[in-house]
């Protein structure tokens, strides 16, 4: 068996939780988000500054919200006042920081968040909205970033940056007529009515309460640096954090049974004469894929199983009833990427037009840590009946974890996912069915211990 | 063979369907398989997926297309099951991973045979799970003076003698045709405990038919009807399989 190591640390946090055999917590990389603010008067930069920042980590957990999107909607009366130039959008009063408090609250717990988006033609929001999910570090940009203090309490660094006002309003000037359909007598307008009235007032004092002041810009190399440098070990922290927080999971795999909602595909002599085909390194590529799609075919038959049904009665041509029984609603599938690709073949066969989703988690060649790369679920999979979560293998379960994360957080109730593997270990079962015990699981062949994720490589042939 | 003289059958036995973990309460009931006492007869497991399968193919409101499909699902359960009963031996390989695996070869070749037309329709679901499967016909209709079925053309491998023999036929009524087909396939040198007689629906009064007369011949279906009705169509049936599936 693989090694049963475990931190004595973490062994005795384990201990000491009593409910620890009931359910498990499993936190994602995502939860626990860091939040990096950037404020600055209008045109000072800030927005470069943060695309500045996350083009240089060039990692897909980073992602930027600028507090505009939260600019309270105007009624009628506020709203004939901006279109005459005449509402004060550089006051704190125009940001509702409730909402965004709101927002910024459910990121920190890990649950997926919709953006409002805000029109500047309109003066209102729309009604469409971004959504967010899963970033570990969120980069708030915004005049008043480091203005409500519930705000910055949740912030791990705030920034300040800072220019000389006539670069401010030259530079306000240009983005104002481009991209908002101003003109340049109404920018003026408000520069000197609002803007620079409000910065003495309101935007400064924030210089106080920021932990980095950066003159110039994406000009400072040096402060970008920094805050670059910051941020990945942040980063790295939370990875540590994570990749521990699965071994903790190990705990008393070895000694407790199976969850009674764990399947293992009977092993009749068809099973083991195709497990056998699959696993000889010696078949050749066709007879793989021909015996890998329709033993998958059968791992579906058997996940569809866990699905719910509700009693139906026919007629039969004989003109006689049946009483039988139909599936109560509709069944999409979850592809984890790339493994979980090797059963659409056999998810094809049984339910030919199935939605799917799909997700790319891979796991970080020098950590092993899981990674959340790619997410495009079905808009309504918190209503569809049965959602079957497909994977071809699951060793340490870490991937299968954080698909099952993102399933629950998107709205699916636990005992309504059906996780389906071609191949998996004790381990892996043990950590998945502890977090989550609610959910089915099917498995096509038990492997003694932590596999390479070949069976992929020989499905797609590279 | 005389059939069924029973007056009415009685109504299938229903039961709670669903996994061991949920409550009597969260399944729902469903008519399941009468139970039948031979040994060589083997029936799939009643899940609620496999009852749900058949009640779809059951309904008369069901299209074509759909019968199609998910009378395929079904077969191809049953050539699984089927092929279960194939004999292996023991063959030990190398994992991609670099471990020994003590597995199974399969041993023996198969051919499958199926009654003309409905037996056909399984022939999609045979070769899904045996690529390049020898298939050899028989066409087996009612004579019309004697009212009893009569040979009227076959097609087999030659070297059938030396195969296990797949028999293909959807619906198992009086058992009169499959027990010719047997005769013929027995005439040809394949002896009774290599035939597999794969059916999508039998009545109780075909199988006790079949097993007094072969007592080796194993049969796999997916459900036991309640019986027969006074012109033999197995009851609650689906129909003429071959009508839904080829031409309504």
């Amino acid at each position: 068996m693989n090694n049963g190591y475990c931190s004595p640390a973490l062994v005795a946090d384990a201990h000491a939780t009593d409910t620890i055999a009931k359910r498990v917590h499993y936190s994602p990389p995502w939860a626990d988000l860091s939040i990096i603010g950037v404020a600055g008067s209008s045109g000072s930069g800030k927005s470069t500054l943060s695309h500045a920042i996350v083009s240089k980590l060039n990692l897909p957990w980073v992602v930027i919200m600028s507090m505009d999107s939260y600019y309270k909607p105007l009624d009628a009366e506020a709203s004939k006042k901006a279109f005459l130039n005449e509402y004060d959008f550089d006051s704190p009063d125009a940001i509702d920081f409730d909402a965004l408090l709101e927002t910024l609250r459910d990121l920190k717990a890990g649950k997926r968040t919709e953006i409002p988006v805000y029109s500047f033609e309109k003066h209102q929001r729309l009604k469409e909205t971004t959504t967010i999910y899963s970033p570990h570090v969120l980069v708030l940009e915004g005049i008043f970033a480091l203005y409500d203090p519930r705000v910055m309490e949740l912030m791990d660094m705030r920034i300040y940056c800072e220019a000389d006002a006539d670069t401010c309003l030259s530079r306000r000037i240009l983005r104002d007529v481009k991209d908002r359909g101003r003109t340049v007598d109404g920018c003026i307008k408000q520069w000197f009515g609002f803007v620079k009235p409000n910065y003495e007032k309101y935007v400064v004092p924030q210089r106080n309460h920021a932990d980095i002041i950066v003159p110039r810009g994406v000009e400072n190399r040096v402060a970008m640096t920094m805050v670059t440098q910051y941020i990945e070990r942040k980063l790295l922290e939370k990875s540590t954090h994570h990749r521990a927080a699965l071994k903790s999971l190990e705990i008393g795999f070895e000694s407790e049974t199976l969850s009674d909602r764990v399947t293992i595909l009977k092993e009749t002599p068809q099973l083991r004469g195709m497990n056998t085909l699959i696993q000889d390194i010696d078949t050749c590529s066709e007879d793989f894929i021909f015996y890998f799609d329709r033993l998958s075919c059968l791992i579906i038959e058997q996940a569809l199983n866990n699905v719910h049904f509700k009693e139906h009665t026919v007629e039969t041509p004989a003109g006689r009833q049946y009483r039988g029984l139909a599936a109560k609603g509709e069944v999409c599938a979850v592809i984890v990427l790339r493994g979980g690709a090797t059963f659409e073949g056999g998810l094809r066969r049984v339910i030919p037009d199935c939605r799917t989703g799909r997700l790319l988690i891979q796991s970080n060649t020098r950590t092993g840590e899981p990674e959340l790369h790619y997410l495009k679920l079905p808009n309504d999979i918190s209503k569809h009946e049965s959602v079957l979560l497909l994977d071809a293998q699951m060793s340490s379960g870490g991937s299968a974890l954080m698909a099952v994360q993102v399933l629950v957080d998107h709205g699916v109730p636990q005992d309504r996912i059906v996780f389906a593997t071609y191949s998996a270990g004790r381990v892996g079962i043990h950590r998945l069915t502890k977090v989550f015990p609610e959910i089915a699981v099917v498995v096509g062949n038990m492997v003694p211990d932590f596999q390479d994720r070949w069976v992929e490589k020989r499905y797609f042939r590279c | 063979m005389a059939t069924a003289t029973e007056k009415r059958p009685e109504p299938g036995p229903t039961q709670c369907v669903g996994p061991d973990y949920r409550s009597e309460s969260q399944k729902p009931i469903a008519t399941v398989s009468t139970a039948v006492k031979f040994e060589n007869v083997v029936t799939l497991p009643q899940t609620p997926q496999l009852i749900a399968l058949l009640t779809m193919i059951r309904d008369k409101n069901t299209e074509r297309a759909d019968f199609i499909f998910y009378s395929n699902r079904i077969i191809r359960l049953l050539v699984e099951e089927g092929l279960n009963h194939l004999p292996v031996m023991e063959h030990t390989v190398t994992t991609p991973v670099g471990r020994t695996y003590a597995g199974l070869m399969f041993q023996g070749k198969i051919c499958g045979v199926s009654i003309m037309r409905a037996g056909e329709a399984m022939e999609q679901g045979l070769r899904d799970c045996c690529r390049s499967v020898r298939i050899g016909k028989i066409l087996i209709q009612r004579d019309e003076e004697t009212s009893k079925p009569k040979l009227f053309y076959d097609k087999l491998p030659e070297d059938i003698a030396e195969r296990w023999v797949l028999l293909l036929d959807p619906m198992f009524a009086t058992g009169g045709s499959a027990i010719m087909a047997v005769d013929v396939l027995k005439s040809r040198g394949v002896p009774e405990e290599r035939i597999l007689f794969l059916n999508l629906i039998a009545s109780p009064e075909g199988i006790k038919n079949f097993a007094i007369k072969f007592h080796k011949v194993r049969v796999v279906t997916a459900f036991v009807d309640q019986g027969l009705d006074e012109k033999n169509y197995i009851i609650p049936g689906l129909g003429d399989f071959g009508d839904r599936f080829y031409t309504m």
